[in-house]
């Protein structure tokens, strides 16, 4: 260590200081990556890991420091500035958190390490063809047979399947209560005979999802999460740290990616020499708001909760992304005319217009359709009545998504 | 510049929501509305002594030394209530014109008795297309007698002071008129909104003195605090007469449940909580980055005059759809608000013209 003196003098209890120190030690801030000789993400990891900085406000005795709200944050805040991964995982990392509020001690024990570390990756075994929207409608059975579940069924949408070791998944343990009681959670290793992966060809073109095959799939018992019927609650949870993730890296991924999502179409309509359009002109303020007030809407949220108010508006990024998402695309569409017809190589600027028409619709649909998101908005936030449901409150063998 | 700091603009908007909701009621509005001068004295003479009137005078000339973060603040809760006042007019527009001016015996004559209430201030700016360009002045001045057209005034027909925008020489200048000298004719203008009262003033060979420091920049600035101060009364609109109509989904029961169950008019609220929302952050931002001066206010100006205008119209023509046929009555007060928001949506210059304003600013900055 050459820098020794340069590192500040470290007083117990003060976390702030603590979590520099290690940053200093471990960290090189200028080249963005690791100090160890060999500068891999995985050592460093394991070294947030042990250090108790990867889930600081859990307890000691889980991986955690015990911090509060404010001292986990300043950790955080530490990591962000110094452009260090590893860090907030108890808001981020969906398995661990999942599996710290449900888990037994045994499998806590036995995956959460595995997951901070970057040792494990994950896929979410949810959607079904016949469970969309109505995802408590799911028909993946899981039949207990001695230690083990046996499951059969098919999951749809899953992302990085091919590359995930363990599936977090969700199965029918009970036919005979209504739909949401008769559910279960597990953690199902990907990697064996009875899972098979095919890729799901988009509208767009690309590939980024899965169709999953389970054909008598085996779990370990020891890998259900909760007690037996008890899976939609831990869902919720598993769902709400997606749902965080979501709304709170938006932004980061964005700053962070090269190539940026957003497209300027005074830029564009400049290149297509209809920038002085007045018709056009009127098209770009609208698109161009649509995403200007979004942001507005965060920024303020953001301030809002950090004052302690509660907010709304983070509810309505989602349904506020796919009207910024669609109408880019149409508005790019009138500016490019006649060739946005064409696609492909030689057609750059249609090519990306077009891709963003059909990618749009991943936002509009995927994670929950606008028109769900606004049964969600108006039933949470605006406190009207709940959607009839038919089947909600009868034995899920009886229901229509299994009698047809 | 300002001196107020949040929690204290909290307790003034909190003061004077609690104001309104005492002596500026349903009830009260329209009655008002209802009068011939469409002006509540008692109302003003309250709002004046709060401070209300004078937010934006400095403390030196008897006001509060507010800024525009404290007039947004103010005219949200002003909107939700429609008020009838001079406020957008005199404390928000003349103040801001006055304050422009290097003229200090001036400054000391009326802002005093702005910010107290007693002198009720206007200023005339477009011309019969209405557009309020600097194409569409109507006055001319010429050798500090104006002669013209300037329309759709707010509140003249009960201002002591008219500050008049003309064309003067190469340029733009501002003059104080006493809107009782000789050659003003102020007509009253019928307006479709009943609780704002509209005029078309026309000068003949009048008297003006001009106001010495005050440009055409200085036009500009004042108008778009307006367009803030009023994008601010168009959030804080919309936001009510949703409230009113949610509140009506959750209670009003047709087919044996609240029609608030009904898809058809949950995702319209859905889609007009993301409007209303919209509309409120982005009055506040242009109010910060005016307060500030930021490179980024003019785009965020524009933004917040288009976007406020289209979200109260749009939320109170939904409003009124979404109640059905109570609200298609005179008694119900969602009429009100969309007559609000028509008005509204054409001062200080129509969406279309924020919109390409927008857009150029964005050009420049890009």
């Amino acid at each position: 260590m050459n820098d020794v003196l340069s590192q500040p003098v470290v007083v117990e209890g003060d976390v702030a200081a603590e979590v520099e120190a290690f940053l200093t030690k471990h960290w090189d801030k200028e080249n963005g990556r690791p100090r160890d000789a060999d500068g891999r993400i995985r050592g460093w990891m394991e070294k947030v890991f042990e250090a108790g900085w990867a889930v600081a406000s859990w307890p000691r005795e889980w991986f955690g420091r015990g911090l509060d709200k404010d001292d986990a944050r300043t950790v955080l805040a530490a990591f962000r500035k110094a452009g260090a991964p590893g860090a907030g995982q108890d808001r981020t990392n969906i398995s661990a958190a999942t599996l710290m509020t449900f888990g037994t001690d045994e499998l806590k024990r036995g995956l959460i390490p595995g997951f901070l570390t970057g040792k494990y990756t994950n896929c979410l075994l949810y959607s079904e063809p016949g469970a969309g929207s109505d995802l408590a409608a799911l028909r993946t059975r899981a039949e207990r047979k001695g230690d083990e579940y046996i499951v059969n069924g098919q999951k749809v949408w899953t992302s990085g399947a091919h590359k995930a070791d363990f599936g977090l998944l969700i199965a029918r343990t009970d036919w005979d209560v209504p739909k949401h009681q008769g559910i279960s959670f597990f953690f199902i290793d990907m990697r064996q005979p009875g899972v098979e992966i095919r890729p799901i060809n988009q509208i767009t073109g690309d590939s980024h999802f899965n169709e999953v095959f389970l054909d008598n799939a085996v779990v370990p018992a020891k890998n259900l999460v909760g007690k037996e019927g008890e899976g939609w609650k831990v869902l919720q949870t598993a769902l709400a740290v997606e749902r965080l993730i979501m709304g709170d890296g938006a932004g980061e991924r964005r700053q962070g990616s090269s190539k940026s999502n957003v497209v300027s179409l005074i830029d564009i309509a400049r290149e297509a020499g209809k920038i002085n359009d007045p018709l056009i002109r009127q098209e770009i303020a609208r698109a161009t708001a649509y995403r200007q007030l979004n942001a507005l809407n965060v920024a303020r949220a953001k301030e809002e909760m950090a004052q302690g108010t509660s907010s709304p508006i983070m509810s309505l990024g989602k349904l506020a992304m796919s009207r910024i998402l669609h109408t880019d695309a149409a508005v790019m569409t009138q500016i490019l005319g006649a060739a946005s017809m064409l696609d492909g190589a030689d057609n750059e600027r249609a090519a990306d217009v077009n891709y963003r028409t059909a990618n749009a619709y991943m936002t509009s649909i995927g994670g929950g359709t606008d028109q769900i998101q606004r049964n969600i908005i108006s039933e949470r936030v605006l406190g009207l009545p709940r959607e009839i449901e038919l089947d909600r409150d009868v034995p899920f063998r009886t229901s229509r998504a299994v009698t047809g | 510049m300002t001196t107020i700091g949040i929690e204290e603009r909290a307790a003034i908007r909190e003061g004077f929501a609690r104001l309104l909701s005492e002596k500026a009621s349903e009830a009260d509005l329209r009655r008002t509305m209802a009068s011939d001068s469409g002006h509540d004295t008692d109302l003003w003479k309250a709002i004046s002594d709060m401070g209300i009137a004078g937010l934006l005078v400095d403390p030196d000339h008897g006001g509060v030394g507010g800024s525009i973060l404290d007039v947004e603040t103010i005219m949200e809760e002003a909107g939700a209530a429609l008020l009838a006042a001079p406020l957008l007019s005199g404390g928000v527009m003349a103040v801001a014109l006055l304050a422009e001016s290097s003229d200090a015996d001036l400054k000391a004559r009326l802002l005093p008795a702005i910010a107290s209430g007693e002198t009720i201030a206007t200023v005339a700016v477009t011309g019969d297309n209405g557009l309020w360009t600097r194409d569409d002045i109507g006055v001319v001045a010429t050798a500090g007698w104006l002669s013209g057209t300037a329309s759709y005034v707010l509140s003249a027909n009960i201002a002591d002071v008219l500050l008049v925008v003309a064309i003067a020489g190469d340029g733009v200048a501002v003059f104080e008129v006493d809107s009782k000298a000789g050659g003003v004719t102020i007509e009253p203008l019928q307006a479709w909104d009943p609780t704002l009262r509209l005029s078309r003033i026309r000068f003949d060979k009048v008297a003006a003195k001009v106001l010495a420091g005050v440009d055409s920049s200085s036009v500009e600035r004042t108008l778009d605090l307006a367009r803030v101060a009023l994008a601010g009364e168009q959030a804080g609109a919309a936001r009510r007469i949703f409230d009113i109509t949610v509140e009506y989904l959750r209670t009003r029961v047709q087919f044996g449940r609240p029609i608030g169950g009904f898809q058809a008019l949950k995702h319209m609220a859905a889609d007009l909580l993301v409007e209303v929302e919209s509309a409120t952050s982005a009055a506040r931002a242009a109010a910060q980055a005016l307060a500030k001066g930021t490179p980024d206010a003019a785009a965020l100006v524009s933004l917040a005059a288009f976007a406020c205008a289209d979200a109260f119209h749009q939320v109170a023509a939904a409003a009124i759809q979404m109640h059905g046929g109570i609200a298609f009555t005179w008694e119900h007060p969602a009429h009100l608000y969309l007559r609000r928001a028509r008005v509204d949506a054409q001062l200080f210059g129509a969406s279309a013209y924020h919109r390409d304003r927008y857009v150029s600013a964005l050009e420049t900055a890009a």
